[in-house]
C-alpha cells in the first residue's frame, strides 16, 4: 500500500537494523541526502531488535570505506542493495580490523594530533570492540560496536 | 636455531619502538646477546678486549626533550663499540627541529647516520619516525607511552640477579597509574611465569586498560595499598610518585612518605629481595638500602649500557658470538 509521499526504492541501498537514534548519524557519515530521495524510519518495530532505525537511499551504492564507517554505529547493521525494485544482495556489516583515516585520536599529546599523519586504529578483543591507536597505543573507545 | 642466530636475525635493521613488538624468543635472544657484552665490564678482566664492532658507524641521538641519563647511556654504548654519535640534547636549542615536522627532521637526519635514538614528548613519535626512516629507529621514550630499552634492561637485571625470570614473585610499588616503566615491564613479564603484585595508593592504581589486559591473560595479580600486605616477594620494583599527580600538597607529602622503603621496611622480605628503581629517585628508596646486596638500581644503569650495546650491535648487523675478551 503506497500513500502519497511514500517513495519506493528502485535502485539503491537499504541500511537496516541501525540502533535507534543512529539514523541521523548514519546520514551524516554518508553525507546524505546526495542526489536521490532518502526515506528514514526512526524507532521502527523490529522482531529481532525491538526497535530500530532504517535508511533507504535511491541511487546510492556504498564504497568499502563508507561501509566501514557505518559498521561502527552498531553491532548488526545490514546493508541491502536493491536493483529493479528487488533486493539483489544483503550483508551484515562486520566491524573492520583496522580503522584507517576514519577517526581522530582523542589523546591530545598523540603524535597524530601534531603531525600530518593518517590515523590508524587496530581492533582488539571481542564485542564491544575496542580500538587502539597504532601510534600512542591508547584505547579509543569507539562505542556501540 | 641458536639464541645467537635468532638474535642476529630478529634484530638486524629493525626499529625498536615498543617492547611488546618482540616475541619471548626475541627478548631472550637479546638478553643472551647482552650477556656476551657484559664480559667487557669496565675495570673487569676482559676490559679493553672488546672489538670495535661499530667502528665507522654513526648513531644520531635526537632528544626533543631532555633526558640526560638515557642519552648518555646510548652514547656510552655506541662509543664503547667504536662508533660515533651526533645529535641534539634538547629541541629548544636545536635549530634543526624548529618549526620543522618530525617526519622532515627524520628524513634529514637519516642521511647523517646509521641508526637513530629518538626521545620525544608526543606519544607515538617513535612509531611514526620508524615508519618514515629507512634506518633503525630506537625509541628512547615517547611521552608517557613506551621506553623499550628500559624494559629490556630491567628484565636483564632481574634475570642476572635472580638467575631466572620464571617462578619469581615481582612487586611494583608507587605510581602504578602513570609509571610508564611499570606498564611495559608488566607487559613483558607476561611472557614468563611470574606472579605479579601491585602496591600503591588508591588514586594511582593500574590503568583500566592494563588491568583488563592482565585479566585477559588470566594474570590479574594482587593489588594492595600496603607493602606489608603483599606477601612474599623476590623482586620489588620501586617508582617515583610525582608531585603533579596531587592537587593537594598535603596529600602528596602523606602518600610519598607512605610509599617509601628503608632497610627496616624491607627486612621482612629476607636478604634475597632484589630492589629495582628506574632512577632518578627522590626519597622513595632510603639511602640505607643502597648497601644491601639486593639493591640493584645502580646495577640497572650499568646494565643499561650493556643491553644498549647488544642492541646497537645487532641492529647494525653485528655477528654473534662476540670475539675477544676472556
Ligand atoms: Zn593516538
Amino acid at each position: 500500500m503506497s500513500r502519497p509521499g511514500d517513495y519506493r526504492l528502485v535502485n539503491g541501498t537499504v541500511i537496516d537494523h541501525l540502533p535507534v537514534g543512529s539514523a541521523a548519524r548514519a546520514m551524516d557519515l554518508l553525507g546524505l541526502p546526495r542526489e536521490g530521495p532518502v526515506t528514514v524510519g526512526i524507532n521502527v518495530p523490529s522482531p529481532s531488535q525491538g526497535r530500530k532505525d532504517i535508511v533507504r537511499v535511491e541511487g546510492l551504492f556504498l564504497e568499502k570505506h563508507e561501509l566501514d564507517r557505518l559498521a561502527l554505529l552498531g553491532p548488526s547493521i545490514t546493508v541491502s542493495i536493491v536493483r529493479g525494485g528487488k533486493v539483489a544482495s544483503k550483508t551484515v556489516l562486520d566491524v573492520p580490523q583496522r580503522l584507517v583515516d576514519m577517526i581522530p585520536c582523542r589523546n591530545p599529546t598523540c603524535i597524530t594530533n601534531a603531525e600530518p599523519v593518517v590515523t590508524v586504529f587496530v581492533r582488539e578483543g571481542e564485542r564491544p570492540y575496542r580500538f587502539r591507536c597504532a601510534y600512542c597505543e591508547r584505547i579509543a573507545r569507539v562505542a556501540k560496536t | 636455531m641458536s639464541a645467537d642466530q635468532h638474535a642476529a636475525q630478529a634484530f638486524h635493521g629493525r626499529s625498536v619502538v615498543s617492547a611488546a613488538d618482540f616475541t619471548k624468543a626475541e627478548v631472550l635472544a637479546l638478553l643472551e646477546a647482552a650477556r656476551q657484552f657484559d664480559r667487557f665490564d669496565p675495570g673487569g678482566p676482559a676490559w679493553g678486549g672488546l672489538a670495535p664492532t661499530l667502528s665507522g658507524r654513526v648513531l644520531g641521538t635526537l632528544f626533543f626533550e631532555p633526558s640526560t641519563r638515557t642519552r648518555l647511556s646510548f652514547e656510552s654504548a655506541m662509543l664503547r663499540l667504536g662508533g660515533s654519535v651526533l645529535g641534539f640534547a634538547d629541541a629548544r636549542i636545536s635549530s634543526l627541529s624548529k618549526g620543522e615536522s618530525l617526519v622532515d627532521t627524520i628524513q634529514v637526519v637519516e642521511g647523517y647516520c646509521d641508526a637513530i635514538v629518538l626521545r620525544h614528548p608526543s606519544e607515538g613519535a617513535a612509531r611514526l619516525a620508524a615508519e618514515t626512516a629507512r634506518i633503525p629507529v630506537i625509541n628512547g621514550g615517547d611521552g608517557s607511552n613506551q621506553h623499550p630499552t628500559q624494559t629490556f634492561l630491567d628484565l636483564y637485571t632481574i634475570r642476572e640477579a635472580a638467575g631466572r625470570l620464571d617462578g619469581l614473585k615481582v612487586g611494583f610499588m608507587g605510581d602504578l597509574r602513570y609509571g610508564r616503566t611499570v606498564h611495559s615491564l608488566t607487559e613483558a613479564l607476561l611472557h614468563f611465569d611470574v606472579e605479579l603484585k601491585f602496591i600503591g595508593p588508591e588514586n594511582l592504581r593500574l590503568p583500566r586498560d592494563l588491568r583488563d589486559h592482565l585479566r585477559r591473560h588470566g594474570r590479574s595479580g594482587l593489588e594492595v595499598e600496603n607493602l606489608q600486605d603483599a606477601g612474599d616477594l623476590d623482586v620489588l620494583y620501586m617508582t617515583r610518585i610525582q608531585k603533579e599527580r596531587f592537587p593537594d600538597p598535603m596529600d602528596y607529602e602523606r602518600i610519598r612518605n607512605a610509599y617509601r622503603v628503608d632497610r627496616a621496611a624491607l627486612a621482612p622480605f629476607g636478604p634475597d629481595l632484589k630492589v629495582l628503581h628506574p632512577l632518578p629517585r627522590v626519597n622513595e628508596v632510603a639511602p640505607d638500602v643502597d648497601s644491601l646486596p639486593g639493591a640493584l638500581y645502580f646495577r640497572q644503569t650499568r646494565n643499561g649500557v650493556t643491553v644498549r650495546m647488544a642492541l646497537l650491535h645487532l641492529l647494525l648487523g653485528g655477528a654473534l658470538p662476540l670475539e675477544g675478551g676472556a
